[in-house]
């Protein structure tokens, strides 16, 4: 089993407060963040998998101090941000893959070996030296998803990986996402997508507003959006 | 993003990255020793056959990288030609442009994992001083990575300009194309982060 445990984080951007002393126990294997936009949810992200360090608190995932101890944090917690193109890094499709494993120590032989088992896992061989940048955006983030599970962490935080992408590649890529064995922590606008979820979480604010299984805590944030739309201008 | 190695195969693909930036570094040495024109114009020649004989499209993927090129190069010679030295100015004009070509045909053939690894070799001696390769190999890496980028985002930023504006937009774009380059940084230096950075266990 894998947990989660935030302890008490608090973080700042300056003087603006994205994160309010929040503390959560994550042991379930699907777990839904919801909260409207500036709420903190992807402050939350980057905290759950070491990559900013909170102005108090800690985070243990499976006791891995996953801010200090960066190579432990590696297979341990991996992060699809919102948008690919802040994610890849690499030109081509291999080379974006096989970066990862070789940071977790594989040599270049067989960084390119677990390259292509990832590859072939998700039919896709013929992407190894295809360059990302003539891919779509759902491809790009099939491409995020393949090398982030090439370094095999125990839980995968998905931060809203669907923005901007069409209807039907939205469900294609959910179903990879929900068949993973990996622990999900999935950032979400879309209630629909995360119904069936072990337990979701409402950021507001940077606290937390409400935590429950999705049947409990999705009408009363579905309603407060509603409520927020009456007197919403831009 | 803009590509940076072609997936148009070519022979160079298969040669060692070390190989070629040894060949690469030869070649510019030898332009900057030549002086006459038409020497560098046989060079300039010689280094376009190179790109035609892959095909002409990988050509074409060569000549629409050397674009970003082509203000400073104009410059260099109206400049030259206006106080009077047309033929320095060709030279110069012909040296600077087959240099930059050959260091294009470098990166559109190798793979920028290779081109880590061979920086990071080369770099490998000066562990002796304190300095780390790692973290010059891949800055080097990045550099190359993100120029072609740059250079698109500049593009993207004239155009949002010349939309709204009848003004050239050089001068006006400076400060927002700043803002959005150190935001770039910004990402890469996260997406880095969770991918190990410098804590990862990466050797070449
Ligand atoms: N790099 C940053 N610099 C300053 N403020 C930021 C930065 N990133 C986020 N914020 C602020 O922190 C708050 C939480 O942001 P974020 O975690 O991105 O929210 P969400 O992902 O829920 O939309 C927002 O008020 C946002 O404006
Ligand atoms: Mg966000």
């Amino acid at each position: 089993m894998t947990t989660i445990n935030i302890q008490s984080i608090t973080y700042k951007y300056g003087d603006r407060t994205a994160l309010s002393n929040v503390s959560l126990k994550l042991t379930e294997r699907r777990i839904a963040i919801v909260g409207r936009n500036g709420s903190g949810k992807s402050t939350l992200a980057q905290a759950i998998c070491g990559l900013i360090k909170p102005d108090s608190g800690k985070v243990l995932v499976n006791d891995v101090d996953v801010l200090n101890d960066r190579p432990a944090a590696l297979n341990t917690v991996g992060i699809i941000f919102q948008n690919p193109d802040h994610q890849i890094i690499f030109p081509t499709v291999a080379e974006e893959i096989g970066f990862g494993i070789r940071q977790l120590g594989a040599s270049k032989h067989d960084a390119k070996t677990r390259t292509v088992e990832v590859l072939k896992r998700f039919n896709r061989m013929d992407w190894a030296d295809r360059p990302v940048s003539n891919f779509s955006q759902g491809q790009r983030q099939l491409v995020c998803l393949m090398s982030v599970l090439a370094m095999a962490p125990k839980v995968i935080v998905l931060d809203e990986p669907f923005s901007g992408l069409d209807i039907p590649t939205k469900r294609a890529l959910q179903k990879r996402f929900v068949g993973l064995e990996q622990s999900l922590i999935h950032i979400t606008h879309d209630p629909e997508l995360v119904r069936d979820y072990d337990r979701l979480i409402w950021i507001e604010n940077g606290e937390i507003a409400a935590d429950g299984t999705p049947d409990a805590v999705l009408p009363d944030f579905l309603a407060a959006m509603e409520a927020a739309d009456a007197g919403f201008d831009l | 993003m803009l590509a940076l190695t072609s997936d148009i195969p070519t022979p160079l693909h298969k040669w060692s990255a070390g190989l070629k930036l040894a060949l690469m570094s030869g070649a510019i040495v030898t332009l900057f020793w030549l002086k006459s024109p038409i020497y560098l114009a046989l060079a300039a020649v010689l280094t376009s056959g190179l790109y035609l004989s892959f095909s002409v499209y990988f050509a074409r993927i060569g000549l629409s990288m050397m674009r970003p090129l082509r203000f400073l190069l104009a410059f260099i010679l109206i400049w030259h030609v206006v106080t009077g030295d047309a033929q320095t100015g060709i030279a110069i004009v012909l040296r600077l442009s087959t240099a930059v070509a050959l260091a294009n045909l470098v990166t559109l053939t190798t793979r920028l994992d290779d081109l880590i690894d061979v920086t990071y070799r080369m770099m490998s001696p000066l562990s002796f001083l304190g300095v780390s390769p790692k973290p010059l190999a891949l800055a080097i890496a990045l550099v190359v990575r993100f120029v072609p980028v740059l250079l698109t985002r500049a593009n993207q930023m004239q155009l949002a300009f010349k939309a709204r504006s009848t003004k050239f937009p050089t001068f006006y774009i400076i400060l927002p194309l700043i803002m959005s380059v150190l935001d770039d940084a910004d990402h890469v230096a996260t997406a880095l982060r969770a991918k190990g950075g410098l804590d990862g266990a990466y050797k070449p």
